[in-house]
């Protein structure tokens, strides 16, 4: 596919301010680095923009033990002893090569076509994870010590790095990136959410179900406020209930509340405020 | 090109560097921004990279390329609005009353200080929140404060606004919550609060060492000795004492309970106290102070290494710090006064911050505060000065 500017997809509504950013990061090739709440859409973004341009998409998703090497590869040396001791594969025991596995940058890397690469998390890894990554995204390469082979990116991949501001990112690292914060939607973007994951609801049941979600995140005290995610869920629970009613909800008498809210004292709020269920 | 607009950020404390302005260049060679709008976006994203700064962003864009006003500071705005309405308040005590929704005779009663704290938190709420409403202050065209300059619609919070221009966009400020001075919300709370941490080995010896394995192999001549440790545990205490009383704390209630849950749900071992204004002779574990009282003396008995957060505006009448008989309660006369027992506590548990609600440039205008400040080590309570506060209590 030709395509090089994304456009969003039937189920990823996309704000246009979004959109120019992701085409900025795509035409000035860096890594587009996503802030915002869980369940803003930070990870779907990558999703989205690999099915717009047709591209594959490789995922890398960090671990808080993570070593920034293991993402571009791996020397299996317990393969290639297991080898040299029984000699039953394949593999050429006497060459290095044939044990160097890939990691998922090295896998972006060395792609035929241009991927999509999400980096997934990146807080959760130590501050070292993001040094060690600096150059590599930098230079679009990197060297496999063992084999003292550079491995150099056949097509730059487009990057989309997620943050969930566990910690905060090095300064060399950030300025490396373009850098987005998605806002939490508000109403009318929630509509067209709505709507692309429902596209035959009635419109007075996908109201009164927004309506009643940003009341609910409003309810003084709560911690961690129902998102996105949450709302379709809800919505897809409340429309498989046959005894549902809208109703319910401007009674404020609200179903199925454990799906919105998560944590216990969040629920015991949001239950005294709704004064049932 | 706009290294005008490149310079005013910086003044206003954004960190945005050279090599933030040379990507916009080049993504203007490359023919990315064609409009505002495009601007506004891409521009943003090559040279801010964090949230915090995207308020001020907003307000210098929509400064630069729309001239709306650049206040200096959101903070002093609503200084110079209460001032304002204090004064407005004078002139004309029924119109007043009308606007806040209360009777005259109520106003009345209010004293100075309290009125104050009750416009302040009107503001704040009319901060945070813009969905329109009567009970707030400047709605209706009418406002007392409206011609004082602070314009809380002025501020175009333009709620119901469909068009979204660059401009339009920037002028509604959606940004404000994550400005870094902002009041606490419980994501960054539980980020400042994760730093404590107090590792000392404890357990079974589990762990293996591998450096003094091979110092006693050596030793042993090549004879593998292997060295075990007890691994490391997070002993952390934490006292957390929070003023909870009076009108003055009570704009701040809200922020203290988002604190209170969090520490709750970090720390294994944490203890909650309340006092009102100061400390006596004792502190309650319960929040209505009433039926668990706790004498000061005890806390000797505690683990000296237990980090103590005081949690209060430190905002009262001298009286009730120096005198010895300073209790504002009927009963509880105390044989010393409050201030020593605040001393008792700083010197008990040697790691111990107070953090102040209160914005840090109004603490010199208390005469507690400033008293109170000496005894501890005194933080805004915001994200940077409970960053501050944690790295204080961390210290060795």
């Amino acid at each position: 596919m030709g395509k090089d500017s994304f456009t969003g997809t039937k189920s990823y509504v996309l704000d246009p301010e979004l959109a120019r950013i992701v085409n900025a990061s795509i035409r000035l090739e860096m890594p587009l680095l996503l802030k915002g709440e869980p369940g803003t859409g930070k990870t779907l973004l990558a999703y989205a923009i690999a099915e717009n341009l047709g591209m594959p998409l490789i995922i890398l998703n960090v671990k808080s033990s993570m070593k920034a090497v293991e993402a571009l590869y791996q020397y299996d040396t317990l393969t290639r002893l297991n080898d040299s001791r029984f000699g039953d594969s394949s593999r050429d025991v006497s060459s290095i090569e044939d044990y160097i596995k890939m990691g998922k940058i090295g896998q972006a890397f060395t792609a035929d076509s241009r991927v999509v690469l999400l980096i997934d998390e990146i807080d959760k890894a130590d501050t070292d994870f993001q040094d060690d990554l600096l150059d590599v995204l930098d230079q679009m390469s990197f060297d496999i010590i063992e084999i003292d082979r550079t491995i150099k990116a056949k097509n730059r991949p487009i990057i989309i790095i997620t943050s969930n501001a566990k910690k905060d990112l090095s300064d060399p690292f950030l300025g490396r990136c373009i850098f987005h914060h998605i806002a939490f939607p508000d109403a009318d973007m929630m509509r067209k959410i709505v709507l692309a994951h429902f596209p035959s609801i009635e419109k007075k049941i996908s109201e009164a179900c927004i309506e009643a979600f940003y009341r609910l995140r409003e309810v003084k005290g709560i911690e961690k406020k129902p998102a996105t995610r949450e709302l379709i869920n809800w919505i897809r629970i409340l429309l498989m209930d046959k005894e549902f009613d809208t109703q319910y909800l401007a009674k404020r008498d609200v179903p199925y509340l454990g799906v919105l809210f998560k944590k216990s004292e969040d629920l015991k709020l949001a239950q005294r405020y709704t004064g049932g269920y | 090109m706009f290294s005008e607009f490149f310079y005013t950020l910086r003044d206003r404390g954004i960190p945005v560097g050279p090599t933030g302005f040379l990507r916009l260049q080049e993504a203007l060679d490359k023919g990315l921004i064609l409009s505002l709008d495009d601007l506004y976006c891409i521009s943003r994203a090559v040279m801010i990279k964090s949230e915090r700064y995207f308020d001020m962003y907003d307000r210098v864009f929509a400064h630069h390329f729309k001239g709306a006003d650049l206040p200096e500071d959101l903070a002093d705005e609503i200084e110079k609005a209460i001032a304002a309405m204090l004064e407005e308040w004078l002139k004309d005590p029924v119109k007043m009353a009308e606007f806040l929704g209360m009777s005259v005779e109520d106003v009345k009663k209010l004293t100075p200080q309290e009125l104050e704290e009750y416009f302040r938190k009107r503001l704040e709420d009319q901060k945070e929140r813009h969905d329109g409403g009567n009970r707030w202050i400047g709605t209706g065209g009418t406002s007392p404060v409206g011609h004082s300059g602070f314009h809380p619609g002025g501020m175009r919070v333009g709620g119901a606004s469909r068009n979204h221009s660059a401009v339009k966009v920037a002028l509604e400020r959606r940004y404000r919550d994550y400005t870094q001075d902002q009041r606490l919300g419980p994501a960054q709370i539980s980020d400042a609060l994760k730093r404590l941490r107090y590792m000392v080995p404890a357990g079974p010896k589990d762990s293996l060492n591998v450096e003094k394995t091979i110092k006693e192999t050596m030793k042993n001549a090549g004879e593998i000795e292997i060295v075990f440790d007890r691994r490391l545990k997070d002993k952390l205490k934490v006292i957390l004492m929070i003023d909870n009383g009076g009108y003055s704390m009570d704009p701040y209630v809200n922020v203290v309970q988002v604190l209170f849950n969090h520490a709750k749900s970090q720390f294994k071992d944490v203890k909650f106290y309340f006092f009102h204004n100061t400390v006596y002779s004792r502190v309650w574990a319960d929040p209505q102070r009433m039926s668990k009282a706790f004498a000061i003396e005890d806390f000797a008995r505690m683990d000296p290494e237990t980090r103590l957060i005081m949690v209060g505006d430190a905002s009262m009448a001298p009286y009730e710090l120096y005198s010895r008989y300073g209790s504002i309660y009927y009963g509880s006369q105390m044989q010393r006064p409050s201030i020593d027992s605040l001393v008792f506590l700083a010197k008990t548990f040697r790691h111990s911050v107070w953090l102040n609600p209160k914005h840090e440039y109004t603490w010199p205008g208390t005469e507690t505060i400033m008293a109170i400040s000496e005894i501890f080590p005194m933080y805004e309570l915001t994200l940077d000065g409970l960053d501050d506060a944690v790295g204080h209590l961390m210290k060795k």
